[in-house]
């Protein structure tokens, strides 16, 4: 159970900070077929975050539907309105936009930000994984020594610094969030890549004469993926905690857009005037995090093969 | 113990390079052409070539980093734009506090941390294990800017009990109380990632502790339950520590969001403030800082871990 709370080397040794109780050390080829179906289930707490990430994914497509104001009609008469007030069941902002229409509308891009970088950054790594852990030596060298340099900054300055560079927008954001999220993913590859090669099946399909591409396509995806999905997963929450403080600086979606970040920093001047109103966007932002970390860990719990030893 | 740091200060260098290289295309990706924009549209293009030519832009790509990396070296990070100074002293000055804000979140989460991670290995399978679970998976979770914000309604705006910004009161006396009483939101925001995450590695090596054989001889001889766990604490340490160390280092990087919730005057808000000003040379400065800092941390916390476990001194 491992939920990924920075950017750290997932194959380091003590990164897995939290193993289930007691593994025993059993042989890697335990015989699956004493493992009872039932006990792949997931937990409750898991089923619970699960709903409510589905709850976020329903709202952001059902946006149009779901609310009765659009994300950018205010009425500056009627500005900082408590809870269920006038229809609006979480108050309005500063400009008398209603809050709740726009934390729907901000699904959107506030859960695009934070997911595109880990699909786009679990293509990338894999690739570089496969590439780094299938190649000759110093293939794998150039890689895994061009990967570590990332380590040496923290992630969120660096992700910063890019998106900066690159000026603030939607796409750059993504881009961004995309490299710092790279380096976990290929050393993860890279591991599995490495563990795999050992296998009799491997040297099966090299003596039976398949090619590089066909063995890395073939035996060595089906097999690396389970781990780098799971692990993928469990960044998501990560990610889109990051997308939203690049939103939060100015650095995403453009105002008066509603986006989740860009939403705690607007809201952030009412702190003293309308206190409530103010922490919407950042509960919103807590409750995304904790669901879909606790909906990782789950999922992790279920899939992970090492788990079921248990 | 000598050649093993050595060793690794040498391994840093190449990484260092690395981190430059990335710093130095930081720069050079930004969308738009230096020179025009120095010049505005009326420059002519002889004027073009000859600032090109002052700037140094009419150089190879490797030219030009080998010199700005000279420069660098030399402590030159290049002039903040909106500051009109130069880019280190304001950074350093930056740095400082947030080195105070990272201590002091450090301290509170790797406290925090053991406490929690304690529990949840010694009380297996009853409430205080469930509890402690759950409190390091939600402060892992907890975005900072989230719990900032929260603290400061809810324990500084409506109550008055903490400041709800800044490093000392203008008119206070500026003493180390002063600066304690503003340190505690800002802190504890800081420190709730890291906790979680020392209390799940205290929990897992604990766990791992308890299990060993050494432990069951223990017991077997009769020796106080809490004397066998302090056993296994002491053996679970050095891998602790250097989560914990490593905690330190993206505290460095980290406490940006806390830094502009609270007003903290530290290098993440003066990153803030520079991005709305475009002024990148402070970016970067303030980026090549931290990541110098951060090196510098994760050789340190090799050091201490080499010097506890002789082990891992191949």
């Amino acid at each position: 159970m491992t939920v990924v709370h920075q950017i750290t080397d997932p194959t380091r040794p003590g990164a897995v900070e939290d193993r289930p109780d007691e593994v025993p050390a059993e042989p890697d080829v335990a015989p699956a077929a004493t493992k009872s179906i039932k006990r792949r289930r997931l937990g409750w707490p898991a089923r619970i975050a699960g709903s409510v990430c589905a709850l976020f994914f329903l709202a952001a497509v059902a946006a149009p539907l779901l609310t009765p104001f659009g994300p950018l009609e205010g009425d500056r008469s009627q500005r900082l309105l408590p809870f269920f007030s006038g229809g609006h069941l979480l108050g309005t902002d500063g400009q008398g936009r209603d809050v709740l229409s726009r934390i729907i509308w901000g699904a959107r891009p506030s859960l695009l930000t934070g997911l595109i970088p880990v699909f786009v950054a679990g293509l990338v790594g894999t690739v570089l994984g496969l590439v780094a852990g299938l190649g000759t030596r110093r293939i794998n060298s150039i890689v895994m020594r061009t990967l570590d340099v990332f380590y040496a900054f923290p992630a969120v300055l660096l992700a910063i610094a890019i998106a900066a560079a690159l000026g603030s927008g939607t796409s750059n954001a993504i881009i961004a969030l995309s490299v710092i999220l790279i380096p976990p993913i290929a050393r993860l590859a890279e591991s599995e890549v490495a563990r795999i090669k050992s296998a009799d099946f491997m040297e099966a399909a090299r003596v039976s004469g398949a090619g590089w591409l066909s063995i890395s396509i073939r035996h060595v995806l089906p097999n690396a993926a389970p781990a780098i999905v799971v692990y993928c997963t469990a960044l998501v929450g990560l990610s889109i905690v990051y997308a939203a403080g690049l939103g939060f600086l100015g650095l995403g979606v453009a105002p008066p857009n509603a986006e989740w970040g860009l939403m705690v920093n607007d809201l952030r001047q009412y702190t003293f005037s309308a206190p409530q109103i103010s922490l919407v966007p950042a509960v919103v932002i807590l409750i995304a995090s904790v669901a879909f970390n606790v909906f990782g860990d789950g999922l992790r719990d279920l899939l992970d093969v090492r788990a079921e030893g248990k | 113990m000598i050649r093993f740091l050595l060793r690794r200060i040498g391994l840093a260098v190449p990484t260092l390079l690395g981190v430059s290289i990335v710093i130095f295309v930081t720069i050079r990706i930004v969308p738009g052409d230096p020179v025009a924009s120095l010049l505005g549209p009326t420059g002519s293009a002889e004027a073009r070539e000859r600032l090109t030519k002052d700037l140094g832009l009419d150089a190879p790509i490797p030219v030009q980093y080998v010199k700005w990396l000279g420069n660098v070296v030399q402590g030159d990070l290049g002039r903040s734009i909106a500051k009109q100074t130069d880019a280190l002293p304001y950074v350093w000055e930056a740095f400082r506090n947030t080195l105070t804000l990272s201590i002091f979140a450090a301290l509170v989460a790797i406290l925090g941390g053991i406490a929690l991670g304690v529990l949840a290995a010694t009380r297996r399978g009853r409430v205080a294990s469930g509890f402690s679970t759950a409190v390091s998976l939600f402060s892992i979770s907890a975005p900072q800017y989230s719990v900032g914000l929260i603290l400061i309604v809810y324990l500084s705006a409506g109550r008055g009990w903490f400041p709800s910004g800044g490093m000392r009161n203008p008119t206070g006396d500026s003493g180390f109380g002063d600066l304690l009483n503003h340190l505690w939101l800002p802190g504890i925001s800081a420190a709730l990632v890291p906790l979680g995450i020392i209390a799940r590695m205290v929990r897992s090596s604990m766990l791992d502790a308890l299990s060993a054989d050494f432990v069951e001889s223990l017991r077997a001889r009769g020796i106080p339950e809490w004397k066998v766990r302090w056993h296994a604490f002491h053996n679970a340490l050095p891998s602790v520590l250097t989560i914990a160390g490593l905690q330190v280092g993206y505290l460095l990087g980290g406490v940006i969001f806390v830094e502009i919730v609270f007003s903290w005057p530290g290098l993440g808000l003066v990153v803030f403030q520079s991005i709305s000003q475009r002024d990148l040379p402070v970016i970067q400065a303030g980026v090549l800082v931290s990541a110098l800092a951060f090196v510098v941390i994760n050789l340190i916390v090799d050091a201490l871990h080499g010097l506890m476990d002789p082990r891992i001194r191949r």
